[in-house]
């Protein structure tokens, strides 16, 4: 297999939820920074080399706008990282402030006072599964309906002061707003999306409460430079990654752990020991959706022997260079037990995933509440039977376990 | 070993404070890193090794 000197056509199927394209390798040794179509049909770079994506994801001369939005490659008709996001002459400003307001409530320490609210309500979910599964003549229960997808829910409507029992409402528009396949109606999600909270925030706005909602309305009220479309941008975001990205990676560390007999057991043999390294690899080897991380070029700048332009769109494939095998040994294999440290499943440099601290003090507790419990845990479907709905996130629509 | 950490190249992403919070901490104000502990024990050497390798922002260095 070659490269072709024709660019590579987004998205790059992949044979199964856990597995990558072999073309990926092939790219990383051959053409690390690429030409591409987009799914949405205009051209773009593709990046697949472990050190490129991150030094790109560091560099300051990319960002999420674009010096001519209307002129921007598009990427898809999802409504998320679709196309340039933000002002191109504030973007740097933009982002500053935004880690200032949020950094606080997402702390570590913040984090870890909440872990005990956490290891709660995973009881709770868990207690329910068992009486679930107690109760169903074949014994089969959905962990995505019974854990992973409340669970990320329950947290992130405390942190923001989000109503839980809207969960279904904004799941709903979040699915569709990242969904490729439905034209229109994406957008249409996301106006919706900006509707509903728009509302909240200003019930917040009425009667304030100790969360971030509250944090941010009062903070655009004191900043004339904070626009008030931007405060609703950011929450929607907030909402919106707070829960589809926590959703998703419990499912895919249970798929591979759980397709990975061996790493199941060392796991229930030695829960607290095991759980972080597990975690760290869960976070390195899931490759949730087919794109990457976009960022427009806001000047020209030489990378890997390859001149980017100005205004260029860069999709930068975390996926693959997680699996970069000139970093990692056994790069595809699961294995908790390696050697190399480091990943890039929450980013680098400035927009390094700010709920990354929430996202590991879920996913252990979770995992290690999974492994104490149930350890005969197995997967009640074949990999190749279950449903990955068609959105940046690739996710899930059910995890059928039985035990 | 010898922990220094870069507090303008910090991107406050609180990840050393998970992982390592005796040696770690972070600003109450931005969450910029703050350094506990300059010459941590051995048992807890693992630990801020992982913390340096998963900084985003490169921004802790070890001698040892």
């Amino acid at each position: 297999m070659s490269v072709a000197t024709e660019p590579v056509q987004l998205p790059i199927a992949r044979p199964n939820v856990l597995d990558l394209a072999p073309l990926y390798e092939v790219l990383r040794r051959e053409a690390p920074i690429t030409p591409a179509t987009t799914p949405a049909g205009d051209p773009a770079w593709l990046v697949t080399r472990y050190a490129e994506v991150r030094d790109l994801l560091g560099d300051k001369r990319l960002g999420r706008s674009h010096p001519e939005p209307e002129r921007a490659a598009r990427i898809t008709t999802a409504a998320v990282q679709n196309g340039p996001s933000g002002n191109y002459d504030t973007e740097e400003a933009d982002h500053t402030r935004m880690r200032r307001l949020l950094t606080p409530a997402f702390s570590a320490k913040r984090m870890r006072m909440l872990s005990g609210h956490v290891q709660h309500l995973v009881d709770g979910y868990v207690d329910q599964l068992v009486a679930d599964h107690a109760g169903a003549a074949d014994g089969v229960v959905d962990l995505r309906a019974g854990l992973a997808f409340p669970l990320p829910v329950a947290v992130i409507c405390r942190l923001l002061g989000a109503p839980e029992r809207d969960r279904e409402r904004f799941h709903g528009l979040s699915e569709r707003m990242a969904n490729y396949a439905i034209g229109d109606d994406a957008q249409r999600a996301r106006a919706e999306f900006s509707a509903y909270m728009t509302e909240l925030v200003e019930a917040k706005r009425a009667e304030p409460g100790e969360d971030v909602l509250s944090d941010l309305v009062r903070a655009q009220s004191e900043d004339p430079s904070f626009e008030y479309a931007e405060m609703v941008r950011l929450c929607v975001g907030l909402l919106f990654a707070g829960h589809e990205t926590t959703v998703n990676r419990i499912g895919l560390g249970t798929l591979f752990l759980l397709t990975r007999r061996d790493q199941w057991r060392a796991l229930t043999d030695d829960p607290d020991g095991r759980v972080n390294a597990t975690v760290e690899e869960i976070m390195r080897l899931g490759a949730p959706g087919d794109l990457g991380l976009l960022r427009y070029a806001h000047t020209d700048l030489d990378v890997a022997g390859v001149t980017v332009r100005r205004g260029d769109a860069v999709i930068l494939s975390i996926n693959a260079a997680n699996r970069d095998v000139s970093v990692y040994t056994d790069a595809e294999t699961f294995d908790p037990d390696r050697a190399e440290r480091t990943h890039l499943g929450f980013g680098h440099g400035a927009h390094f995933c700010i709920g990354a601290s929430l996202a590991r003090t879920e996913l252990r507790i979770v995992f290690a509440t999974l492994a104490r419990r149930l350890p005969d845990l197995r997967l009640a479907c074949d990999l190749d039977d279950l449903e990955v709905s068609p959105t940046l996130t690739g996710s899930l629509t059910a995890l059928p376990v039985t035990w | 070993m010898y922990v220094s950490v870069d507090q303008d190249a910090c991107v406050s992403s609180g990840q050393c404070a998970l992982t390592a919070d005796d040696v770690f901490d972070q600003r109450d104000s931005d969450g910029v890193v703050e350094l506990l502990d300059a010459t941590p024990p051995p048992h807890r050497q693992p630990d801020v090794r992982s913390a340096a390798a998963n900084c985003p922002a490169m921004a802790i260095t070890l001698r040892e």
